[in-house]
């Protein structure tokens, strides 16, 4: 679970040799066969299939979840699903929206996400500039230590990061729900790797016209590797809006609530008027949406690269 | 002051915010909670700490509901990792065949990866509906009878299942898949060529080659598992279900500190789950390499 270690391709590079071997023993194993005639087309039925029943059971629930929200308040519990609103409902959006302080929760989680973000971002950076280019006396202790930490359960340290957090009179503060995160240690390890695939050039360049650290990190360097920016600040932005313990455990009243325990709290409030409920858990769900769409490359890539927040 | 020390002084400078926040905020805490375990503690006043040696251990193992959390909490992992990855790897191999629309269905598959916890509880809480939820609609469909969801103790563990490979699914899918793409069309045309069918190059060219990131992914996954707990509190309104029956590792540690407030038990549960984990973890390690041998 090394990040450094990187799995994936010297994993894959280690099974090449005995994958080709295989291959070659599988090919000799069976002679030429009739389904070689059948199209392409065809013979990805199957896949086809098997991917659109997978696809049915995650994307469902969202829907059942959309056409819920815009039902009329007398239609929503009926026996047999109906999958048309009729009439559509879209004043289910207004009345959920005024049922809570939802502007409120908006505000909370956009400038907590954006401030923490933008933090990461900035911090990770910089220790990952020096991590992947500079040489200093303890680089490997710290390597080894950010990889540690990396690999213990965050939930260990709830109850003590609540403790310091009450010690230093934090809790129910901005401050409080946002210091402790402002640096993650996937942002650093995801752009010390990024860095070092950086050609040797562009800093030697930088060096030589005697630029300091942080002026060749955000004029050289910042420009010739956006992706990993975008990746890790996509990342880090959408697990900061969907946290949901630490803002439970620190902020106790409405008005630092963020979009998830803000819903969570209503949907105590709202019962079992689920239309309200979904219309309220549709457009907190809305802004990621929307940086989903846009953004889902470098989702993926991040991901792909084992991105556990 | 030579070049070496120069530049070690302005590397820490560079690394100097990172450093502090990941002493504070994860380094000291780890330790915090390994000396927390062994105090009596109700947080309430500094004063009220007492060194209680291994009784917060000893307590815990001693309480039926902490075998009740352990219970619960190994049979999900030992449903979960195995559904969520045969279901991943199945919409991975699936996605990755040149069917029309998979990009979409990739992103389709992804969504509850950018929805959070409590909007996708609510969202399940209203499918487990006992009585108008649309799982039942769909049983009735089937001509089956209509389930009490989220009030039958005993449907607790599979509601949790089907709300975590849901949540999940995309998310392995997409780690897979990247691994998928690594290997080198060439095998595949050459098993054509040869004339293998769809299972052997399943078998003899994908198992094999994806090996290392099945068996990393399944680590991840493991780890993940182990730490079930926002699922049910939010799918259960924040209680731990009927009769307990939603009850696991980290949310008897979560009511050992924050109803409770006894944060000796608390950090001790948390000692004890990271130590489940890190053997499991140990497990897969010596695991991964025999498979490597076998392959």
């Amino acid at each position: 679970m090394s990040f450094d270690a990187d799995p994936v391709p010297r994993g894959a590079l280690a099974a090449t040799s005995k994958g080709r071997s295989t291959a070659r023993r599988a090919g000799q194993a069976s002679s030429l066969r009739a389904h070689r005639a059948v199209p392409a087309s065809v013979r990805q039925v199957p896949a086809a299939l098997l991917a659109v029943l997978l696809v049915l059971y995650v994307a469902v629930p969202f829907v059942w979840m959309v056409v819920t929200s815009l039902k009329p308040a007398g239609e929503v519990l009926s026996p047999r699903p109906q999958w048309i609103p009729h009439p559509v409902a879209w004043i289910n959006y207004v009345v959920a929206w005024r049922s809570a302080p939802f502007g409120r929760y908006f505000l909370n989680s956009f400038f907590i996400s954006a401030c923490e973000t933008v933090f990461d971002l900035t911090l990770g950076a910089m220790a990952a500039y020096a991590l992947a280019r500079m040489e200093f006396y303890g680089k490997r202790l710290v390597f080894l230590v950010l990889l540690a930490t990396w690999m213990v359960p965050g939930e260990v340290m709830l109850i003590p990061n609540y403790l310091t957090i009450s010690r230093l009179h934090w809790v129910n503060t901005y401050a409080g729900l946002m210091v402790p995160w402002l640096v993650s240690v996937f942002t650093i390890l995801l752009m010390t790797q990024y860095f070092r695939a950086l050609p040797r050039e562009l800093f030697e360049a930088a060096e030589t016209d005697g630029c300091s650290p942080v002026r060749t990190l955000f004029q050289v360097v910042l420009p010739a590797s956006k992706p990993v920016w975008v990746t890790a600040g996509l990342i880090k932005f959408i697990g900061t809006w969907n946290a949901f313990l630490w803002v439970v455990v620190v902020a106790n009243q409405s008005s630092l609530f963020t979009l998830p325990v803000g819903l969570f709290n209503f949907s105590g409030d709202a019962g079992t008027q689920y239309h309200l409920l979904m219309a309220a858990a549709t457009f907190s769900m809305a802004p990621l949406l929307v940086l989903f769409v846009f953004g889902q490359r470098y989702i993926v890539e991040g991901i792909a690269r084992t991105g556990l927040k | 002051m030579t070049l070496a020390w120069r530049r070690t002084l302005s590397a820490y400078a560079m690394m100097f915010p990172a450093l502090v926040l990941t002493a504070v905020f994860v380094v000291y805490p780890i330790g915090e909670a390994f000396v927390v375990s062994f105090l009596h503690w109700d947080m309430l006043t500094a004063a009220n700490r007492a060194f209680v040696g291994l009784a917060n251990y000893v307590r815990i193992l001693r309480d039926p509901l902490f075998y009740k959390a352990l219970v619960n909490t190994v049979c999900y992992v030992l449903l979960f990792v195995p559904c969520v990855l045969g279901l991943g790897l199945a919409a991975a191999v699936a996605l990755n065949a040149r069917i029309p629309g998979r990009k979409v269905m990739r992103a389709l598959l992804l969504l509850p990866y950018v929805t959070s916890l409590a909007a996708t509880g609510v969202l399940w809480q209203w499918i487990f509906n006992g009585q108008f939820g649309l799982l039942n609609a769909l049983l009735a469909e089937f001509g089956l009878p209509p389930q009490n969801w989220l009030f039958n103790p005993h449907l607790t563990l599979l509601n949790l299942l089907i709300y975590g490979v849901w949540q999940n699914l995309g998310y392995v899918a997409v780690i897979l898949l990247a691994g998928l793409q690594n290997i080198d069309r060439a095998f595949y045309e050459a098993a054509a060529v040869d004339g293998a069918g769809a299972w052997h190059k399943f078998r003899h060219i994908t198992l094999p080659l994806l090996s290392p990131v099945l068996w990393f992914t399944w680590v991840l996954v493991t780890i993940e598992a182990f730490k079930v707990f926002l699922q049910v509190y939010v799918l259960y309104s924040g209680t731990e279900g009927p009769n307990f029956s939603g009850i696991t590792l980290l949310y008897y540690m979560y009511e050992q500190g924050f109803s409770n407030y006894r944060m000796g038990e608390a950090c001790a549960a948390a000692f004890i789950l990271f130590f489940i984990i890190f053997l499991v973890t140990l497990v897969q390690l010596v695991w991964q390499r025999r498979v490597h041998v076998e392959l």
